[in-house]
């Protein structure tokens, strides 16, 4: 058998198993996936709402706060970080109109989500505290669907479902398909005690927890996976509620994905590399989070250079007989250089591709949203067979920018 | 708790293993029905062979004439030449055994035997059509070889197409570490691949026009 073969085989074996293991979760659990506990007390909760030149944003994400329809909701403190745009003076006037809000400015700008979330928390005294970018927006009665998961006392953080507002371009509806699916994913993950990340948009802990961590790590690119890692390192549970919804704008341009995609993998190395010691220890986190993170760069990374060896390869191949076939006048292509005699990778090929169709559909339709159109076929194909496999490229790009010491916002 | 967690993670190892075990199961059986397939026309190809030995003996007691030994000898080229052009496409479909290789390896045999009877027909009666081998390397060195060795096939192709009965064309692997093809590439000298010998007078090792190599035929 050929190495190039044993590869594939590899490959096709993980695919299959990451699948299947997705799947088997989700018809072990699908009664529950829509489920929330029913709060025993009415928790306090203070919202904290980070804000660097969020000028155009802001207003609306400090409405859907004040909409969300919690009761126990005791402050919005919105921390503005130095902003460079009118971001400070709409939020002091909103202070003026609403005595929840509470507009705070850092003494200096901290160049990191991190650091204004860390500043706004000085001024919370709640048993929660939920944080949302200012570029995000609260659905009507999330956070109600979020609480009763703290009547765990070992739960530190309960995430929701964000999802993209704006979807108008293509890049914004290819995103729009990328974010429900890890939305779904990382439900499933939820009920193997495997969450890895409580995202910005809409995110609650319980300000013990938090405190006894010492809050969110300022050095890190992505805040939001290091204390979801920090939490389950010191044995929190995370959970998710998938009726709470939040939704962000997500980037327009490539330029704007690709520094975003750079940030989130550049903090995940950093994470990684901080929690490294923790290989097959602290449950789920040293024995899956971890191992599954480091795996995916992997995995990613190489799969990447077999991709690019045999793409160049066969380019060099085909410039190399087109050269030829015109020096000695012969057909460059002959229909009956085609063959379409399928083989075991071809057909194991398409059997991964249709059992990730079935999911990413799955995943889909479990959404239970009413407000926007469902995605078009071509959105999804697209999504599936260029969009995922642009993935491993900005990979490289920020293991290279991170091996140089880049990290940057 | 985490042995329950757990467990789920063992189910998914368990279906997969049983059902990569059943792909390959499945994709065994498939080339399988290809090698068979191949077998089949090999068989075929055997008996065809072996006639033609038996005409070529028949010669030796002038009890087969020239013309009917020069015939057969073209077809039965003309049938092996096609049954290698299946069994190039086949062989993509080879990944997981090795049976594919082994068939092309008995091809091999078979188009060594043929260019030895070939000989030896020439020897005994007059020259009617150009005798074309063409020997390439299986497992091309580098990219560069694997190019001209691509482009080769269309020109001997084309080559046939235009020329028809006037030219055997018996294209021979040659890294099939086959003893008697080893000996008959002694013969001639052969120092690289891949090449076209024609009448076992011409070693063309340059890429060449059908009409370049037109000039070495008869």
């Amino acid at each position: 058998m050929e190495f190039i073969t044993v590869i594939y085989l590899i490959y096709t074996f993980i695919a299959f198993y990451f699948l299947f293991l997705f799947m088997l979760i989700y018809f072990q659990n699908k009664g529950s996936f829509f489920s929330y506990p029913k709060p025993k007390k009415d928790y306090s909760l203070t919202m904290i709402i980070p804000c660097y030149n969020e000028g155009k944003t802001i207003e609306r994400t400090i409405k859907s706060v004040l909409n969300a329809g919690y009761k126990n909701l005791k402050k919005i403190v919105v921390v503005d970080d130095c902003s460079r745009d009118n971001s400070y003076e709409i939020i002091k006037e909103f202070s003026k109109k609403y005595p929840q809000v509470i507009a705070v400015q850092t003494p200096k700008n901290t160049g990191c989500a991190a650091g204004s979330k860390n500043y706004g928390v000085k001024f919370a005294d709640t048993e929660l505290i939920g944080f949302s970018d200012g570029d995000s927006f609260v659905e009507k009665g999330s956070i109600g669907k979020m609480v009763g998961f703290f009547n765990d006392e070992k739960v530190g953080s309960v995430t929701s479902s964000v999802l993209v507002h704006n979807r108008n371009k293509f890049i914004e509806k290819l995103q729009s398909v990328e974010y429900k699916v890890i939305k779904f994913s990382r439900k499933l993950l939820e009920f193997v005690d495997s969450i890895y990340v409580t995202p910005g948009p809409l995110g609650i802990f319980r300000k013990s927890a938090f405190d006894e961590i010492g809050g969110f790590d300022e050095k890190n690119l992505t805040e939001d996976i290091e204390i979801t890692w920090h939490l389950q390192a010191e044995g929190y549970k995370v959970r998710m509620s998938v009726p709470a919804r939040s939704y962000t704008v997500a980037p327009s341009r490539i330029g704007e994905w690709i520094k975003q995609r750079n940030r989130w993998n550049m903090g995940g190395l950093q994470t990684i590399g901080k929690y490294k010691k923790i290989w097959f220890k602290k449950g789920m986190l040293g024995n899956f989070i971890l191992p599954f993170f480091v795996f995916s760069w992997v995995i990613g990374l190489f799969g990447l250079f077999v991709f690019a060896y045999r793409i160049i390869r066969t380019i060099i191949l085909e410039f190399l007989s087109t050269s030829y076939s015109i020096q000695t006048q012969t057909a460059i292509f002959r229909f009956s250089d085609i063959n379409l005699t399928p083989n075991v990778l071809v057909f194991f090929g398409i059997t991964v591709f249709v059992f990730s169709l079935w999911f990413t559909v799955i995943a889909l339709l479990n959404m239970g949203e009413e407000k926007y159109k469902r995605e078009s076929f071509f959105t999804v194909g697209f999504y599936m067979l260029f969009y995922l496999i642009a993935y491993p490229i900005i990979l490289i790009i920020s293991g290279y920018k991170f091996l140089r010491g880049y990290r940057k916002w | 708790m985490l042995e329950n967690r757990k467990r789920v993670f063992w189910e998914a190892l368990l279906l997969t293993i049983v059902v990569f075990f059943f792909g390959i199961l499945i994709g065994v059986a498939f080339e399988s029905t290809k090698v068979s397939e191949i077998n089949n026309y090999y068989a075929m190809s055997e008996v065809s062979l072996m006639d033609v030995f038996a005409l070529n003996s028949m010669l030796d007691f002038n009890s087969a004439s020239c013309e009917v030994l020069t015939d057969s000898n073209l077809n039965f080229a003309d049938k092996v030449y096609d049954e290698a052009v299946l069994l190039e496409k086949y062989e993509s479909s080879g990944k997981i055994t090795e049976e594919i290789q082994l068939a092309h390896r008995k091809y091999d045999i078979l188009r060594t035997f043929l260019w030895i009877n070939n000989i030896k027909t020439l020897e005994k009666c007059s020259k009617e059509y150009s005798t074309v081998v063409y020997l390439y390397e299986y497992f091309p060195e580098d990219l560069t070889q694997k190019a001209e060795q691509s482009v080769w096939s269309k020109i001997l192709s084309d080559l046939k197409q235009e020329k028809g009965n006037q030219i055997l064309l018996i294209p021979i692997a040659a890294d099939s570490n086959l003893v008697s093809l080893n000996s008959l590439i002694d013969k001639f000298n052969v120092t690289d691949y891949p090449v076209v010998i024609i009448d076992e007078k011409y070693l063309v090792y340059d890429l060449s026009s059908v009409s370049d190599l037109d000039k070495y035929l008869n």
